[in-house]
């Protein structure tokens, strides 16, 4: 069967929109598998179906790279671990025995099942690596949804090629202009975490606002993750660029940031493991803010890489968090660069904002003064968190931004 | 707001000189973004044949710059031993500062 009758196969099944779908692993020598996703725009609704080759033998080509270098992990479609079903591995023998843990993680309509096992006989070790098992999947998740991305857009343009020689398309072209976006769109929120987490004694919310000028995958990403002990863990993030690169190492810092942090969620600490995982090959660079909150101390220590402090709001005022920024993920070798975290104590029902870049800079003006009107904007506004995101977001971006805008808020409730 | 060149992107000169040791001087004018940051990417490359040990980038004229064009500036430091960044605004400088690029990049004066 040829690849147009398979995604005509594949289309006939019924789809919800706005869903990320695959297919099960197709063909054995040269096996692939299918992407398919519906959108809406325009009074029409689309889909779009795109194949991966997967890796020869399934041997995965990121094993040397140090994060995984400790564990053996097979990653299969569904929750079977029958060879036929298998994505990518980094071992040779399989199924995976001895020592081991699986995990079924879900992604779009589909399901991923992760079998992780450790190199050494170490059974303590392997514990300890337990946050790689989700991170190893994150990774690879994330690779597939930045690879359809980046299919699209390459579809895109060789389609807006032709456009310049045909008028009469150009219409059209800008339609499908407007329904890729929607597609990228749909895919970026799938990349990012679906909804925030419940937290005892606060409330958090985020927005994200693709720039207006391309159909690409940015690279700014947030996680916020509530930890055993009451406090919680989050952080925002900018990999300059975008396109599948900035994908790809976004998705690496985010998983691996992840798994530091399930290890010890101290910001200053996380920051300085993510600098020895991204070293200094200056190839591009990332920002990263880190927080630690301390609900019900009503506290938060903050390490910044590069990125901008978060402000604080609450009935005195609004006030950006005092503190000296180390340098930017891939800028110093990591023996050179130091991070230092700020403590700082908040009153009753304050409010923490980060954000990326997106939402201050503009155009021929110093940073400061876009700080300075952010956070004018957020003292004039007495909203619920959400509508502070959204309001903040529509007033501070727009359709000409070439840069994505990533808010993420925090409220502590009285 | 920004200025725009024909093709909806933002608008960036760049111009090739040597300064009075013969280092390569590259200025940078207008907006530097992400959609013309590769302009000034390929002009380091080809800057780079010489392996230069100094090299220097007049920004007295670049009004913005984004991360995807700090990312060029920090990628020259494999073109040369030494980089500087020569006249940013404030604007620029302040970004340069902020990201910890001003420690691998000497910034003049």
């Amino acid at each position: 069967m040829s690849a147009p009758q398979r995604a005509q196969r594949f289309f006939a099944r019924e789809k919800r929109p706005g869903v990320l779908d695959l297919t099960g692993v197709m063909g054995t020598t040269h096996a692939t598998l299918g992407f398919e996703v519906r959108a809406s725009a325009a009074n029409r609704s689309f889909a779009v179906y795109a194949e991966n080759p997967l890796p020869t033998d399934r041997r995965s080509r990121i094993e040397s790279n140090s994060a995984f270098s400790d564990l053996h992990y097979a990653l299969y479609i569904g929750r079977s671990q029958r060879s036929a079903d298998l994505l990518v591995t980094n071992v040779s023998k399989l199924p995976i025995e001895g020592t081991h843990a699986a995990e079924v993680v879900p992604f779009g309509t589909a399901k991923f099942t992760l079998v992780v096992a450790p190199k050494g006989s170490l059974g303590g070790v392997f514990f300890r690596s337990l946050p790689w098992i989700i991170a190893v999947a994150g990774v690879l998740m994330t690779l597939a949804g930045a690879l359809l991305t980046d299919r699209l857009v390459r579809r895109r343009e060789r389609a807006e090629r032709l456009a310049t020689v045909l008028d009469r398309v150009a219409a059209e072209n800008r339609e499908m202009y407007r329904e890729q976006r929607s597609i990228s769109q749909t895919l970026q929120h799938a990349l990012l975490p679906e909804k925030m987490p419940e937290l005892r004694g606060a409330q958090v919310s985020a927005r994200y606002v693709p720039a207006g000028a391309g159909v690409d995958v940015g690279g700014d990403w947030y996680d916020v993750v509530p930890l055993d002990d009451g406090r919680v863990f989050m952080i925002i993030g900018d990999v300059s660029g975008h396109g599948l690169r900035a994908a790809t190492t976004m998705a690496l810092l985010r998983h691996a940031a992840l798994a530091y942090a399930a290890e010890n969620p101290a910001p200053d600490g996380v920051l300085g493991k993510l600098s020895q995982f991204v070293g200094a090959d200056h190839d591009y660079f990332a920002t990263v803010l880190c927080t630690l909150l301390d609900i019900d101390g009503h506290g938060l220590t903050v390490a910044s890489a590069g990125h901008m402090a978060p402000l604080v709001i609450d009935e005195a005022g609004a006030e950006y968090v005092a503190m000296t920024p180390g340098p930017a993920l891939g800028v110093m070798r990591a023996s050179q660069s130091r991070y230092r975290g700020a403590t700082v104590s908040v009153r009753p029902s304050a409010t923490v904002l980060a954000f990326t870049d997106g939402l201050v800079e503009r155009r021929g003006e110093v940073l400061d003064v876009g700080l300075a009107r952010l956070r004018n904007l957020a003292l004039q506004q007495r909203l619920s968190l959400d509508d502070l995101l959204a309001t903040l977001a529509r007033k501070l971006t727009s359709e000409e931004h070439t840069d994505d805008t990533a808010i993420l808020g925090i409220q502590w409730q009285s | 707001m920004a200025e725009l060149g024909d093709d909806g992107g933002a608008r960036v000169e760049i111009e090739r000189a040597s300064d009075s040791s013969g280092a390569p001087v590259v200025a940078v004018s207008g907006e530097l973004d992400i959609s013309n940051a590769g302009e000034l990417e390929e002009v380091i490359i080809s800057v780079a044949e010489a392996a230069p040990e100094r090299l220097v980038f007049d920004l007295a004229r670049l009004r913005f710059i984004d991360s995807a064009g700090l990312a060029v500036l920090l990628r020259a430091t494999r073109a040369a031993t030494e980089v500087r960044l020569r006249d940013p605004s404030p604007a620029v400088r302040r970004l340069v500062e902020l990201t910890g690029l001003a420690d691998v990049l000497s910034v003049e004066p």
